[in-house]
């Protein structure tokens, strides 16, 4: 057991072709990813994706009907387990317990001594501000600190990897900070960690790795750079004078619209972005001139929409750099 | 070695939850007192009944020889403000079938001034002083018939002039506290079994309405969480029923109820040794309920089916128990699982039950509670997880 803020000997969290049916539906096919040490790994998809089933699958609350959860290499057994930090998508805690009981409680169950447990508690109490409440019963707080309360539950064990479903949702701004702050910390002493979030820009901020769920499947999985790499870029000109094909033998250019009457020209992956300034000074004056970056919130929604089987020409998933 | 630690001192520390959570609560104190309070005044009430029994009218039979005394018992009863029933029988075979039949109070027979007075267990004090003092008058009537009769032989033959009375089956004087022990056992027992059982299934409900159960259940395996519930409630039902008896027995004690040859130890023994084993069998049965559902509301719909079964066997064991204690009816429905350990223990305590009958109920029962608990585990392991609507019972045992 290490000491809180500890490294973290590296370890591995693989999930190996994990399917999962209810009756009919195939909530998941063959999902597979991997998280490395001290990776921050981003879990995204439209809500029934799958990423709740993976994660309890993870957890062993659910079992898989094939596939297989390692962590170090090896199947995640009951003492493995222990060593995982869990948030649950559905929140739940005793209401008529104390807040401090309760955490302490959830610490022994992970296998930690009393005395530890006791310290734990108070350190997660304090860190996530609601020290003040340990001896009230949780379902006398307020459902923002009843989150916090959460948060410390799954943290309290000192965890070695993080499994957290939506931990973002319903937090104030200021335990989102503390949450992604939390976050940085365990990847940083070597925990991996997965999360999953609908809240698309905090993912990108905090993430090293994204993996798109569509469908029970990975449809798309790597740094959110990576990923937005395979698009290639979008430069915006407002060009008043410029008639439309005015860029189109400009070279490295894929393709042109407008929008608001704002010319859209997207541009290779690796082309150079100055011969279609010239081009555009060319037709006359040039009032803005900028490389739009693809947000993950594009990415998502590019590949979500894919239809499955779909050839679609370069959608920006494809291009992914698939690991594992 | 530490594999095997591990996993128990998980269920110690669920159990410990469990134990705690309850014996702190206001609900635990309250309901002692309430059923100490209970207890104490059904002992009370009854012990007030037993005083005054037989008051108002005693019925005596009076064999055809006895006949003479006949005007005497009226005398005397109406000396006495009661009403007796005189029914002549032919002999004293005919009026100890009516004493056998409860029909009569007592069977009187033979000579008048000195009659042999036949009862099933105990000549009451009512009838018993009305018998006496006819049994003088009769005495005095027939010296006073006689002439010339010195004094000092007429006060002699009345000393003398005294019934002798013949008891079919003698009392015995523990038999009241026998019938009282083995009536509270059954009534704790029953409410003890079906209280904790019903908190394992509310708390089973509880950590399903307030989804707690996938944060434990991400470190914990099913049974280990359905088997420390089980244990941490049967021991704070076991607390409140050693505290009851301790209590009750003191109580008790200072009303000097309470005989030697009541078989008091065995009893308190027995009742102990049945609670764990129906606790067992019926927390897990509710538990195994329980986890079929997701709100609270739909908890009672779920056990009412169980709660009905055993109620059935309860009242109907309590009253047999209580009416007629040797009828073959109680011996079957005391050795049929679900309602032996509500049933034997008070058999038990009235005492006369074969020891093999003793043997094969607590065989039966663990039979049956290793069964429910390997079925009920199940069923708890597949459905606790599933929120929403109720699970149907089919899919909870699998395909």
């Amino acid at each position: 057991m290490s000491a809180p803020g500890s490294q973290i000997g590296g370890r591995v969290l693989e999930i190996d072709g994990v399917s999962k049916r209810y009756g009919e539906v195939r909530a998941l096919v063959d999902m597979s990813f991997t998280v490395r040490p001290g990776e921050l790994f981003g879990f995204v998809g439209a809500n029934g994706a799958g990423k709740t089933t993976t994660m309890r699958i993870v957890l062993g609350v659910l079992a898989a009907d094939s596939g297989e959860v390692r962590l170090d290499g090896r199947p995640v057994d009951a003492r493995r387990r222990r060593r995982i930090g869990y948030l649950p998508e559905e929140r739940g805690l005793y209401p008529r317990m104390a807040v401090g009981e309760q955490l302490r409680y959830l610490a022994e169950l992970h296998g930690l001594s009393a005395a530890a447990a006791r310290r734990a508690t108070e350190q997660w109490a304090e860190r996530l501000g609601v020290a003040a409440r340990l001896g009230d019963e949780v379902q006398r707080l307020s459902l923002g600190n009843q989150q916090r309360v959460q948060l410390a539950a799954a943290l309290v064990h000192d965890p070695d990897v993080l499994v957290l479903d939506e931990p973002f949702s319903g937090l104030d701004p200021v335990a989102v900070d503390v949450m992604s702050e939390v976050l940085r910390e365990r990847c940083a002493a070597g925990a991996p960690a997965v999360f999953s979030s609908h809240q698309l820009d905090l993912v990108e901020r905090l993430c090293d790795r994204v993996g798109i769920v569509r469908d029970g499947t990975l449809v798309a999985e790597g740094t959110v750079d990576g990923l937005r790499g395979g698009a290639g870029a979008d430069v915006v000109v407002d060009a008043p004078d410029a008639v439309p094909g005015w860029a189109d033998r400009v070279p490295g250019v894929v393709a042109s619209r407008v929008e608001d009457g704002r010319h859209v020209v997207t541009l290779d992956r690796d082309a150079d972005d100055q011969p279609l300034l010239r081009a555009a000074l060319a037709t006359g004056p040039v009032r803005g001139f900028e490389r739009r970056r693809v947000t993950l919130g594009e990415l998502f929604r590019h590949a979500v929409a894919a239809v499955p089987g779909d050839t679609d020409p370069a959608p920006p998933a494809r291009a992914s750099e698939r690991v594992g | 070695m530490k594999a095997v630690v591990a996993p128990l001192r998980t269920v110690a520390l669920i159990a410990r939850r469990e134990f705690l959570a309850r014996v702190r609560g206001r609900a635990f104190l309250v309901s002692t007192v309430v059923i100490l309070v209970v207890l104490v005044g059904y002992a009370v009430f009854v012990g007030s009944l037993g005083g005054s029994s037989g008051s108002g009218t005693s019925t005596i039979a009076v064999s055809a020889e006895t006949g003479a005394i006949t005007p005497a018992l009226r005398t005397a009863a109406d000396d006495q403000g009661r009403i007796v029933a005189v029914v002549p029988v032919a002999d004293a075979a005919a009026g100890r079938a009516l004493v056998a039949s409860g029909d009569a109070d007592a069977s009187l027979s033979g000579p008048p001034d000195r009659p042999r007075v036949d009862v099933e267990s105990s000549l009451g004090g009512g009838t018993g002083s009305i018998v006496s003092v006819a049994t003088s008058l009769t005495a005095q009537a027939q010296l006073a018939a006689a002439r010339g009769v010195d004094p000092a032989a007429l006060d002699a033959a009345v000393t003398a002039a005294e019934p002798v009375v013949v008891a079919a089956r003698p009392e015995d004087p523990a038999e009241g506290l026998r019938i009282g022990l083995g009536a509270v056992g059954a009534f704790l027992l029953y409410f003890s079994i079906q209280t904790y059982g019903a908190f394992v299934a509310q708390g089973v409900v509880e950590e399903k309405a307030s989804r707690v159960v996938e944060l434990v259940l991400a470190t914990v395996r099913p049974w280990q969480l359905l088997l420390g519930k089980v244990l941490g409630l049967g021991a704070v039902g076991l607390l409140q029923l050693v505290v009851l008896g301790a209590a009750g027995l003191g109580v008790a004690g200072s009303a000097g109820l309470l005989v030697s040859g009541a078989g008091l130890a065995g009893t308190l023994v027995s009742v102990i040794v049945w609670y764990l084993l129906g606790f067992a069998m019926y927390a897990t049965i509710y538990a195994a309920l329980g986890s079929l559902v997701s709100r609270q509301e739909d908890t009672q719909s779920v056990l009412t089916p169980v709660s009905i079964v055993v109620l059935i066997g309860w009242v109907a064991g309590f009253n047999l128990l209580l009416s007629s204690p040797l009828s073959p009816t109680l011996a079957v429905l005391s050795l049929i699982p679900p309602w032996t350990p509500l049933i034997m223990p008070a058999r038990i305590a009235l005492g006369g039950v074969p020891v093999w009958q003793v043997v094969l109920a607590f065989v039966l029962t663990l039979g049956f509670t290793a069964g429910v608990l390997v079925l009920g585990g199940r069923i708890y392991a597949r459905s606790v997880l599933r929120t929403g609507a109720r699970v149907p019972l089919r899919e909870a045992f699998g395909r």
